[in-house]
């Protein structure tokens, strides 16, 4: 029989804790956790099948990222980081001094114990929701803790790029913490990105997003893991009453990978958008796995995903809409929609809406189709070549979300990462 | 010089309902040059928009016998970019609307697809070209700036194909229905820009339904159209005729059994 993970690996877990000179209650979350995961499942999403990719069974948490170098694009306040290493960071004076805290994880935990002990995995992904957070929470090996204190609002980017090495064998546990108090604006952009293919190597990425009452975030995500990364991440936010997180999300991953997305709509009045967009290529899976849901009164939330498949991959969109019994004068409304451009491609676009109250609004589309044979037309009649045609026809597909992102170099950046792609899965 | 030749043309359609394949075009055979204007007028339904569509080789438009040749080579295998790229043109009756993409940029992405990959238009002499033809066509940046044809207008649409049109220059333009929906200021400003084209190097085929366009772009030859064949062929004088007689007429002169769809 397999050893269980407890008796494989609670030695590396304590020693790690203890090399980071982490606090003893923070060494005790990562053991209970790690004798906790043997008990829980993975997680399951409908039409999503990844059991054989073993994401349950990590390797090596405790090395150290190779990489001492890497050109990020930078804004006034950024951090860059290789996993474990930060690599740089910056922060504007004038938030730094307004009580804006941008931080590495492991600092975070020795420095502001009460702010981690209190959303660290305890509001919005929880440790033991499955397996994959329980393992997450035992062999966190890196990220960052973001605070914006109350009334602060923060009205440039902050940025955060975060490098996965694929040099060497080595899991990447990232964990994201953003903490927004009432009253508070934040607009907040992060980058994932392998470098190296030397290796193949697991990520198991948790991102964690608190909204204060009354606060109101742009968050934007560019995800490119390359093709040697086989990936879990999960990105949700939570929301107090009255505030808002927009979501914008371009998942460009080369490997195979999980996104579980979503808010919680916990406050009164509170309002989400989720938008993703995605482009799978070659023979990789992405299943992307969007949930809201409406607990509090007067809650709106809306799911836009909008994906592109080429070549031999799967795509998959699950779209949740769950309305809680009370969450009254609630709305849910999603639309997913699949091109497919190849016929081995495989896609599924699934709406799934669970609605618990009378007094509610909800509505769903999905639809898994072709490129539009007259805008093909219309543009090659132009002169413009198939294949040109067919990205400026997608690009239009996929603008949707693309112009949701605030920063005109961050669209740009995910425009070129689209066309990367395609060009890559035309070919 | 260059020359277009319709030789025989048989057009069907395949109705996407029943599945049936329709003849439409019945043997239509047409030929013009660079330095000339042609009109073709005919009655709803009769086939002058497949003729556009089979020309510049759209899929569904499913030539049966009879040929097309740009300059003598026949164009019936080519794709429909590449028939753009040797200087067809098709201003449509309904323009596609592509979100997400802007007219400003796919104005560049028609014009640099005939160009070689490393001598792509410079955007500064790109934006000077397009503000002299913006201004013939009294256009705005602001049109240009929107995602190509969304939310247009009709006639805003049919200003837009022209101003493709006066971007791309191409050696052949076939308008189909430019004057529909424009009324008298608009259709002026349309005609401006297709007479600011008229040249040696320029021919162009204009598909209408009314002879009052051609009071402004006065055509060196006017065809009639009817039943999926060009019936009659003349100067201007045969437009005038037909606004005086109208389609039954003409049909009743020729002696052909033709059934007009606007007729009770
Ligand atoms: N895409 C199409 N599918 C099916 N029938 C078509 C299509 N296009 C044209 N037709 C038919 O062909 C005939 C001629 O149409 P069209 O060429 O549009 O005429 P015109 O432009 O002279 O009004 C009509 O009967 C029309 O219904
Ligand atoms: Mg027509």
């Amino acid at each position: 029989m397999r050893p269980s993970l407890k008796d494989k690996y609670m030695d590396d877990v304590v020693q790690f804790s203890q090399q980071n000179n982490e606090p003893k209650w923070f060494t005790k979350f990562r053991t209970d956790n790690l004798t906790s995961s043997s008990d829980l499942s993975l997680p399951t999403y409908e039409k999503i099948n990844y059991r054989s990719w073993r994401l349950d069974r990590p390797s090596d948490f405790t090395a150290t990222s190779s990489i001492s170098d890497f050109k990020a694009a930078q804004s006034e306040s950024y951090i860059i980081q290789t996993g474990d290493k930060t690599l740089d960071s910056r922060l504007e004076q004038s938030l730094a001094d307004q009580g804006v805290i941008l931080t590495d994880i492991f600092t975070a935990i020795k420095k502001y114990p009460e702010l981690i002990q209190k959303y660290y995995m305890t509001k919005v992904v929880k440790s033991n929701e499955n397996r994959l957070t329980a393992i997450h929470a035992a062999m966190m090996n890196g990220g960052i803790f973001l605070y914006i204190p109350t009334g602060v609002k923060v009205t440039d980017s902050i940025q955060a790029t975060f490098i996965q090495d694929n040099h060497i064998k080595r899991d990447f546990n990232q964990h994201v913490l953003i903490v927004a108090e009432d009253n508070t604006e934040l607009t907040y952009l992060e980058n994932f990105i392998s470098d190296g293919d030397a290796e193949e190597n697991k990520a198991n990425i948790v991102v964690e997003v608190v909204a204060g009452n009354d606060s109101h975030i742009h968050f934007s995500a560019l995800d490119q893991m390359n093709a040697k990364t086989t990936s879990y991440l999960s990105r949700r936010g939570i929301t107090g009453n009255n505030s808002r997180i927009d979501w914008a999300i371009g998942f460009m991953n080369d490997g195979d990978i999980i996104g579980d997305f979503g808010t919680d709509l916990i406050g009164e009045g509170s309002h989400t958008e989720a938008k993703v967009v995605a482009i799978t290529t070659g023979d990789q899976v992405q299943g992307i796995d969007t949930k809201v849901t409406n607990y509090g009164r007067h809650t709106i939330g809306h799911i836009l995903q909008h994906g592109v498949i080429l070549e031999s991959s799967t795509l998959t969109f699950n779209g949740v809409g769950h309305i809680v019994k009370g969450a009254r004068g609630s709305d849910a409304q999603q639309e997913s929609r699949v091109l497919m451009l190849s016929r081995k491609a495989r896609g599924d676009a699934n709406p799934i809406l669970l609605i618990d109250e009378n007094d509610v609004t909800a509505g769903h589309a999905a639809s898994v189709g072709r490129v539009n044979a007259e805008q093909m037309y219309y543009l090659m009649s132009r002169g413009i070549d198939e294949k040109t045609a067919q990205r400026l026809v997608i690009r239009g597909f996929l603008s949707s979300v693309i112009t949701e992102i605030p920063e005109e170099e961050v669209r740009d950046r995910l425009t070129q990462m689209i066309e990367r792609k395609l060009i890559n899965g035309q070919q | 010089m260059s020359t277009l030749e319709v030789k025989d043309l048989h057009v069907s359609v395949t109705d996407e309902e029943n599945g049936e394949g329709q003849e439409i075009l019945k043997g239509v055979n047409l030929k013009m040059s660079t330095g000339e204007i042609h009109a073709i007028m005919g009655p709803n339904g009769t086939g002058k928009s497949t003729l556009s569509q089979a020309i510049m080789g759209n899929s569904k438009y499913k030539v049966t016998s009879g040929d097309i040749l740009l300059d003598g080579e026949s164009i019936l295998d080519w794709p429909v970019d590449k028939r753009a790229r040797a200087g067809l043109f098709l201003a449509m009756q309904y323009p596609a609307e592509i979100p997400g993409v802007t007219n400003i940029e796919f104005m560049r992405a028609a014009i640099n697809a005939r160009r070689e990959k490393d001598d792509q238009i410079p955007v500064r002499q790109f934006i000077k070209k397009l503000d002299e033809k913006q201004a013939i066509l009294d256009m705005t940046d602001e049109m240009s700036g929107r995602y190509l044809n969304e939310g247009f207008s009709g006639g805003e649409k049919k200003r837009n194909e022209i101003l493709q049109l006066l971007m791309i220059e191409p050696s052949f333009a076939i308008l189909d229905e430019i004057d529909s929906g424009l009324d008298i200021d608009a259709l002026k400003v349309v005609s401006r820009g297709v007479n600011s084209m008229r040249g040696d190097n320029f021919g162009s085929l204009i598909i209408t339904h009314y002879q009052r366009l051609l009071n402004y772009i006065v055509p060196d030859q006017v065809h009639i159209m009817m039943g999926g064949r060009i019936v009659q062929s003349g100067g201007p004088d045969l437009a005038k005729k037909l606004e005086d007689e109208g389609y039954a007429g003409i049909r009743d002169d020729l002696n052909l059994d033709v059934k007009l769809t606007d007729e009770i």
